[in-house]
C-alpha cells in the first residue's frame, strides 16, 4: 500500500494529490482501482492527465516479465546445492540443500533436529569454506559438539583444514523472541544488500534452530497478532532465500491431533506454505541385541522428490554417518 | 535503515494503522515526525510520539547492541562460543555416573529438565544442586549462588542442612588430603550457614505467581550477580489444573520457556526444572511420558528422566545437544545424591586424568 505523494511519478503534483485526498483517494491502489472519469469530474482534473498518471503508476508497480529460458539460465548460474554432511539425507533431498529455498526439519523433542542443523553448519563451513549464519532460539547450539563434528569430518576427509577457521566462519546469533529474530534477519538483509563482507564473508546458508520456539509464545489463547507476525517472518525468509540465493534451514516442532495420531508439523496450515521442502525426523526404538535408537528422516513435502521416501540417520556417534538406505 | 514497519514491537492495532496509512519502512516513519504521524493515521500526538520512541529505540538499539554487547553478546562466532563453553564449569551432582552422561555435570547456560514419578528423587537432585553450585572454585565448583522456586512446597530445609553438611565435610577431607593453602582459605567461609544463606527461596502457589516470579527474575539476578543456578521445582504442578483453554496454557508455557532461556543465557546460569509424569494411553499399551504435552518437550535443552527398575533408581538422558542417550543407576543416601557403588580403583585413575577437577573418591563419603 503505497501512499500517493508528490514526485512519485511525473505529472502527479501536490495540487492533484490534495484534490484526490479530498475525494478519499490516498493510495496508489485507490487511484488505479477507481473510475477515472468519475474522478475527473469530481476533482475537476484533466482526464488525460489522470490517464497518463495511471499508466505510469501501473508500469512502475507492475512486475517485470521474464521468460523461462532466462530464468533457467539465471537458475543455473545462481543456484548452489549444499551438502548436509550426511549422504542419506543428501539423497533424500535430491543431493542437498538448494539455495533460494526454505527447507524445514521437523520432529519431536530429541529426534535430532539440532544435531542435523549442527551437522549442516559443520559441513558447509568446513567442506565448502562458506560462511554460515546460525540463529539459535532455544539455547541448543553447543559449540563443543560442533567441534567434535568438525574434527570427525576433517579426519574422514583427511583434510588439513583447520577446525578453528571453520568455527570462525560460523556466526551464531542467539535470539529469544520474534522481534529479535526479525531484526537479526533484517540486519542481515541490509548487510547483504550493501555487500558488507567485512565480518560475514560469502554467506550461503542461514540456519534457524527453532522457528516455532519464538512463534509459539504468540499463538494460542485469544490473541491473533501472532499469525500476522509469523507471516512477516515467512516473507522475510522467502525474500532472503530468493534475493540473495541463500539456503534457509528452519526447524519446527510436531504436534498430534490425538495421543495416538500421526505427527504433523506445528504452526498450522498457513506456515505449511512457507518451506518448499519439509523433512520429518523420527526416532524409533529398535532392539537389536541392546536397545538403540534408530533415526529415520522422511520427506513430507518436496518440489523434486516423491513424498514419503525415507532415509536412516545415525547421529548418536561422533558423526552423523549414513547407514543403509531403506 | 530498510526495516519493515511490521517487525517493530508495536500493538497490533497500531501496526495495522501504520500499514494502512502507507508506511512501509521505519525510515519513512522517522522522517514523518510525531505531528505528521498523528495527522496521517489519526492517533493522538502522545501516541505518535510513543510509537516513534519505540521505533527509534529499536533502530538505534541494533547499533548499540552490537557495539555494547560484543563482549558477552548474543552474536558471536562459533569459535568464541567454544572458548566460552570450555571456560565455564559444570555443577556436579555428586553422582559421577550421572555427571559423565551429562558431560561433566549440569551445564551452565542451558535448561535441564528432570522428569520422573513421585518420590524418585527429583527434588533431592534439585536440593543437591542448590548446595553443589556453591562449592568454591578451587574444589572444582563454580562458587555460585542458587535461586530455588518452589511450586509444590517440597523444599525441606533440614534435608538441605544434611546435604550441605555432607558437602562441607567432603571438602574438608579433600583439603586435609592435599594441604593446599587456597583450599584451607576457601574453607574458612564455606560452611553450612553460608550455604543456606545463599539459597534464595521463592514459594509460588499458582501459575500466576510463578509467571510473575520468572518474569521478575532478571531484576533479582542483576542484584545477585553470583547466582549460577535457577531451580523451578515443579514446573508442571501449577499448569496441570485451572486451565480450561489449553491453547492459552501452551502459549503461557512457551513464553515461560523463552524467558527461562533468556535468563540462562544472559546470566550464565543453569536452569533446572522438574516435571511430572503422566500416562499416555496407546492402542495396546499405555506408557508414562513427561507431562505438559509434546510441545513442552522442546523447551528444555537437556532432558533427564528418572524412573524405577524394581528397587533400583535409574536416570536416563533422553535429550541432549552434546551427549549420547544413556541410562545410569543412582542412589539417594542420607548425605544426598550419590553413585550406587563407589567406582572401582581403575576408574578413579581414569576419571582423575580425564577431568582434573574431580578428586579421588574416599571411603568415608559413601
Amino acid at each position: 500500500m503505497v501512499v500517493l505523494r508528490a514526485g512519485l511519478c511525473p505529472g502527479l503534483t501536490e495540487e492533484m494529490i490534495q484534490l484526490l485526498r479530498a475525494n478519499s483517494i490516498q493510495t496508489v491502489v485507490d487511484f488505479v482501482s477507481s473510475d477515472l472519469e468519475d474522478i475527473a469530474q469530481k476533482c475537476s482534473l484533466s482526464y488525460k492527465a489522470l490517464v497518463a498518471v495511471r499508466r505510469v503508476l501501473l508500469a512502475q508497480f507492475s512486475a517485470f516479465p521474464a521468460n523461462g529460458a532466462d530464468l533457467y539460465e539465471e537458475l543455473k548460474s545462481s543456484t548452489a546445492i549444499l551438502p548436509t554432511g550426511s549422504t542419506s539425507l543428501d539423497q533424500l533431498l535430491d543431493s542437498g540443500l538448494y539455495t533460494g529455498e526454505v527447507t524445514e526439519l521437523m520432529g519431536a523433542p530429541g529426534s535430532g533436529k539440532t544435531q542435523v542443523c549442527l551437522r549442516i553448519a559443520a559441513s558447509v563451513s568446513l567442506g565448502l569454506k562458506q560462511h554460515v549464519l546460525f540463529l539459535d532460539s532455544t539455547g541448543g547450539f553447543t559449540a563443543s559438539r560442533l567441534y567434535q563434528m568438525l574434527q570427525a569430518h576433517a579426519e574422514e576427509e583427511e583434510e588439513q583444514a583447520s577446525s578453528p577457521g571453520a568455527l570462525q566462519r560460523i556466526q551464531v546469533v542467539r535470539v529469544f523472541d520474534i522481534y529479535e529474530m526479525l531484526s537479526a534477519l533484517q540486519e542481515l538483509r541490509e548487510h547483504l544488500s550493501q555487500q558488507v563482507v567485512s565480518s560475514m564473508g560469502p554467506l550461503k546458508i542461514v540456519v534457524i534452530d527453532s522457528v516455532s520456539a519464538v512463534i509459539y509464545p504468540l499463538l494460542g489463547g485469544k490473541q491473533s497478532e501472532g499469525l500476522a507476525i509469523m507471516m512477516q517472518l515467512a516473507r522475510e525468509l522467502k525474500t532472503l532465500a530468493r534475493e540473495f540465493s541463500l539456503a534457509v534451514v528452519v526447524t519446527n516442532q510436531v504436534t498430534r491431533d490425538s495421543s495416538t495420531g500421526p505427527p504433523k508439523p506445528a504452526l498450522g496450515r498457513s506456515w505449511s506454505f512457507v518451506p518448499s521442502t519439509r523433512v520429518l525426523l523420527e526416532s524409533k526404538e529398535v532392539t537389536l541385541g541392546k536397545a538403540t535408537t534408530q533415526r529415520i528422516a522422511s520427506l513430507a513435502k518436496s518440489p523434486r522428490q516423491p513424498v514419503g521416501i525415507q532415509a536412516e540417520l545415525d547421529i548418536g556417534s561422533a558423526v552423523v554417518t549414513p547407514t543403509e538406505r531403506l | 535503515m530498510q526495516r519493515d514497519v511490521g517487525s517493530v514491537p508495536l500493538a497490533p492495532a497500531l501496526r495495522a494503522r501504520l500499514v494502512s496509512g502507507g508506511f512501509q519502512t521505519v525510515q519513512e516513519l522517522l522522517e514523518t515526525g510525531p505531528c505528521g504521524l498523528s495527522k496521517e493515521i489519526g492517533i493522538s500526538k502522545e501516541e505518535a510520539l510513543e510509537v516513534l520512541q519505540v521505533v527509534r529505540q529499536e533502530c538505534h538499539g541494533d547499533a548499540e547492541r552490537t557495539a555494547a554487547r560484543s563482549g558477552a553478546s548474543r552474536k558471536c562466532t562459533a569459535l568464541e562460543l567454544l572458548e566460552e563453553e570450555q571456560a565455564q564449569g559444570f555443577i556436579i551432582t555428586f553422582c559421577s555416573a550421572l555427571d559423565n552422561i551429562l558431560g561433566g555435570g549440569v551445564q551452565l547456560t542451558k535448561i535441564t529438565e528432570v522428569c520422573g514419578a513421585p518420590g524418585v528423587g527429583k527434588t533431592q537432585l534439585c536440593m543437591q544442586l542448590a548446595v553443589d553450585v556453591q562449592i568454591p572454585e578451587c574444589f572444582g565448583g563454580v562458587a555460585g549462588e542458587a535461586v530455588f522456586i518452589d511450586t509444590e512446597g517440597s523444599f525441606i530445609v533440614d534435608r538441605v542442612v544434611d546435604i550441605a553438611a555432607a558437602c562441607v565435610q567432603h571438602c574438608h577431607l579433600i583439603a586435609e588430603a592435599h594441604q593446599e593453602e587456597d583450599h584451607l582459605k576457601a574453607l574458612e567461609t564455606f560452611s553450612v550457614e553460608s550455604i543456606l544463606s545463599h539459597i534464595y527461596y521463592f514459594r509460588c502457589r499458582d501459575y500466576i505467581e510463578l509467571l510473575a516470579q520468572v518474569y521478575l527474575l532478571p531484576d533479582f539476578l542483576l542484584e545477585h550477580s553470583k547466582v549460577r543456578l535457577v531451580v523451578v521445582d515443579g514446573i508442571a504442578f501449577p499448569f496441570r489444573h485451572d486451565f480450561e483453554d489449553l491453547s492459552l496454557r501452551t502459549r503461557l508455557l512457551n513464553g515461560l520457556a523463552q524467558q527461562l532461556i533468556i535468563i540462562a543465557n544472559d546470566h550464565k546460569s543453569a536452569v533446572v526444572l522438574t516435571n511430572q509424569m503422566t500416562t499416555r494411553i496407546g492402542q495396546s499399551q499405555s506408557t508414562l511420558v513427561p507431562a505438559l504435552g509434546e510441545s513442552w518437550g522442546h523447551a528444555a535443552t537437556v532432558r533427564l528422566i528418572f524412573h524405577w527398575n524394581n528397587s533400583q533408581r535409574l536416570a536416563t538422558l533422553y535429550k541432549s545437544p552434546s551427549q549420547k542417550e544413556s541410562t545410569v543407576p543412582y542412589h539417594i543416601t542420607s548425605h544426598g545424591f550419590r553413585d550406587v557403588q563407589p567406582p572401582a580403583v581403575t576408574q578413579h585413575a581414569e576419571g582423575a586424568e580425564m577431568n582434573p577437577r574431580k578428586r579421588p573418591r574416599r571411603e568415608e563419603e559413601k
